[in-house]
């Protein structure tokens, strides 16, 4: 046995832990990992590269401008007032989500956030960056006294509520990828039979179009409200609610 | 016996085309009528008007074919399972799925073609614009039908395996979730997608802000019907625990199933709502976009915090039944 069947053989699973092993979405894939990996080297070789990028290519240049500039932009809409980390968190977040839902256009690469698992973590991730910012805008006095807000016995609607954030974004983010994900292997596996259909499918431009809008606009939309979301609920936490 | 389950498999596949053909019939009549009436007010941009009915008209036109896609894949399967009565029980779920989904998705991309028509009256040189606006609003709407179909797909695949009745409860669970979960999100996104084409014919220079508005509330108005599907294909993919025949985890299944369909119902409408006081107002002040759109995405966040609950009772009732 080889290394690659090693690795592709090997499944930890967390559905073994309580007894459930048999539902594919809480088996964690190994598979995914490496995608995830390949992904962290495009974007290391792409930070490596920035300062070519920058002083020799003019799109790249341009568009480099454009991406911050439009974050720069969204984080003042969304908090009504510019904080220099806010920007960078949900700007590195979306370009990663961007490029983890627009991975199948590589070949033999998945799509991550397919997969429960990635789009819980980076959900996570999200939440605790928006606690820590909300208790350094606020203390920790406010903190925790936000939790018994109305009145004392609401304190276990209040953390149900704090942590239904992170099931809300993450399987918001799973659902629309793992549904566009389905969508367009059935329709290619349909077509892979008969080399009539996929002529068909190449010369009306069908193909085309499943992929422009299962992969990269919804994909991008996706990645796109993820950040959205986590500038609004940042705005939530850190602005006074008395006034 | 025999005969009352062939019976419901001839039903399925006459439902699942003749439920989303009504309402397809009645969305395009709407959609003519206000096209008639917007011709009538102002003859001069007769084209223009014409022309966006028919791309609307087109995309209404979706919903049926799905649906007879449906019809006749069973009807090619029809010989298949003539002995498995329980097949042909799990198929009530495919009803479910299209004929609900269809009924609600076809009368609901009437709306934004309809709201359409009478802003091309009003503002006839924006008339491209406008079209490429209600045909975006449009596909967004018409996304829980392709998950309906997707899931009646993986229904059709599985009945034939359905070989208890637990089996089949599951299966028709599974319908009824995406079924129900997409009648409150599509009548939320019908109100939206209505408000903002027509905020963009009283006011065409709000038209950027808008668009980037409609992106994110569509998104977030269709989270219900995507944690929906999620809990659909979970219920697909989802084992009976026990060898032996056991009838309380179809009961189970079917109890997910209908609190995650029914969840979403309240939710859909009212984040709809509020995106469309907001659009309308948008439309209205552009300048006041920033707070009016933090507003919107933070109630229409703050509301779907409720379908959360069912759909993590739903999860749980799955995983340890």
């Amino acid at each position: 046995m080889n290394s690659t069947e090693l690795i592709e053989t090997q499944e930890w699973s967390f559905g073994s832990i309580i007894g459930y092993e048999d539902n594919p979405l809480l088996i964690i894939n190994s598979e995914i990992v490496i995608h995830t990996w390949v992904i962290m080297i495009i974007l290391a070789l792409a930070l490596a590269s920035i300062n070519i990028i920058l002083q020799y290519t003019t799109i790249g240049r341009f568009l480099l401008i454009q991406l911050v500039s439009f974050f720069i932009d969204l984080t003042k809409q969304s908090l009504g007032y510019f904080v220099f980390s806010h920007c960078v968190f949900a700007g590195s977040l979306f370009i990663f989500i961007a490029l983890c839902n627009t991975a199948s256009i590589i070949p033999w690469l998945d799509e991550p956030t397919r997969d429960l698992n990635t789009a819980l973590a980076l959900g996570i991730i999200s939440f605790f960056y928006i606690q820590v910012a909300i208790i350094k805008a606020r203390g920790v006095r406010f903190y925790i006294k936000d939790f018994f807000q109305p009145f004392f016995v609401m304190l276990p609607l209040n953390i149900v509520g704090k942590l239904s954030s992170i099931v809300s974004i993450s399987f918001r983010l799973f659902g629309n990828i793992f549904g566009g994900s389905i969508i367009t292997k059935l329709y290619f596996t349909a077509i892979r039979g008969s080399i009539l259909l996929e002529l068909l499918g190449i010369l009306t431009g069908m193909n085309f179009l499943i992929i422009a809008f299962f992969t990269l606009f919804e994909g991008l939309l996706q990645a796109f409200v993820f950040a959205m979301l986590t500038l609004t609920y940042l705005s939530i936490g850190t602005q006074d609610s008395s006034h | 016996m025999h005969h009352s389950s062939e019976f419901i498999h001839y039903g399925v596949i006459a439902s699942s085309i003749a439920i989303s053909s009504i309402s397809v019939g009645l969305g395009e009549g709407l959609i003519s009528w206000s096209a008639i009436s917007a011709i009538n007010r102002q003859p001069a941009a007769r084209d223009d008007i014409m022309r966006v009915a028919i791309i609307g008209m087109t995309l209404v036109e979706t919903v049926a074919i799905l649906g007879l896609l449906i019809a006749i894949l069973l009807l090619m399967y029809t010989n298949a399972y003539v002995t498995n009565h329980y097949a042909h029980y799990a198929e009530i779920g495919i009803a479910c799925a299209m004929g609900i989904t269809g009924l609600v998705i076809g009368l609901a991309s009437a709306l934004p073609a309809q709201a359409a028509c009478n802003a091309v009256a009003r503002q006839p040189f924006f008339a491209h614009r406008i079209s490429g606006f209600m045909l975006m609003t449009q596909v967004l709407i018409q996304t829980p039908m392709i998950s309906a179909f997707l899931v009646s797909l993986f229904i059709q695949g599985q009945s034939d395996a359905a070989i208890t009745f637990s089996d089949s409860l599951r299966l028709l669970a599974s319908g009824l979730c995406v079924g129900l979960g997409s009648i409150g999100p599509a009548i939320g996104l019908s109100a939206f997608a209505k408000a903002a084409v027509t905020s963009l014919g009283n006011n065409t220079k709000a038209y950027d802000k808008l668009l980037s508005f409609t992106f994110i509330s569509e998104a977030l108005i269709e989270t219900p019907i995507i944690f929906c599907l999620i809990i659909a294909i979970i219920l697909l993919f989802a084992i009976p625990k026990t060898p032996i025949t056991n009838d309380i985890d179809g009961i189970i299944f079917l109890a997910a199933g209908l609190c995650a369909g029914l969840g979403t119902l309240g939710t859909g409408i009212s984040s709809g709502k509020t995106a469309a006081a907001a659009c309308t107002q948008i439309g209205n002040h552009p300048d006041a976009y920033n707070m009016l759109s933090r507003t919107s995405i933070l109630a229409q966040s703050l509301i779907e915090t409720v379908v959360l609950y069912t759909i993590i009772l739903s999860f749980l009732m799955i995983l340890f039944r």
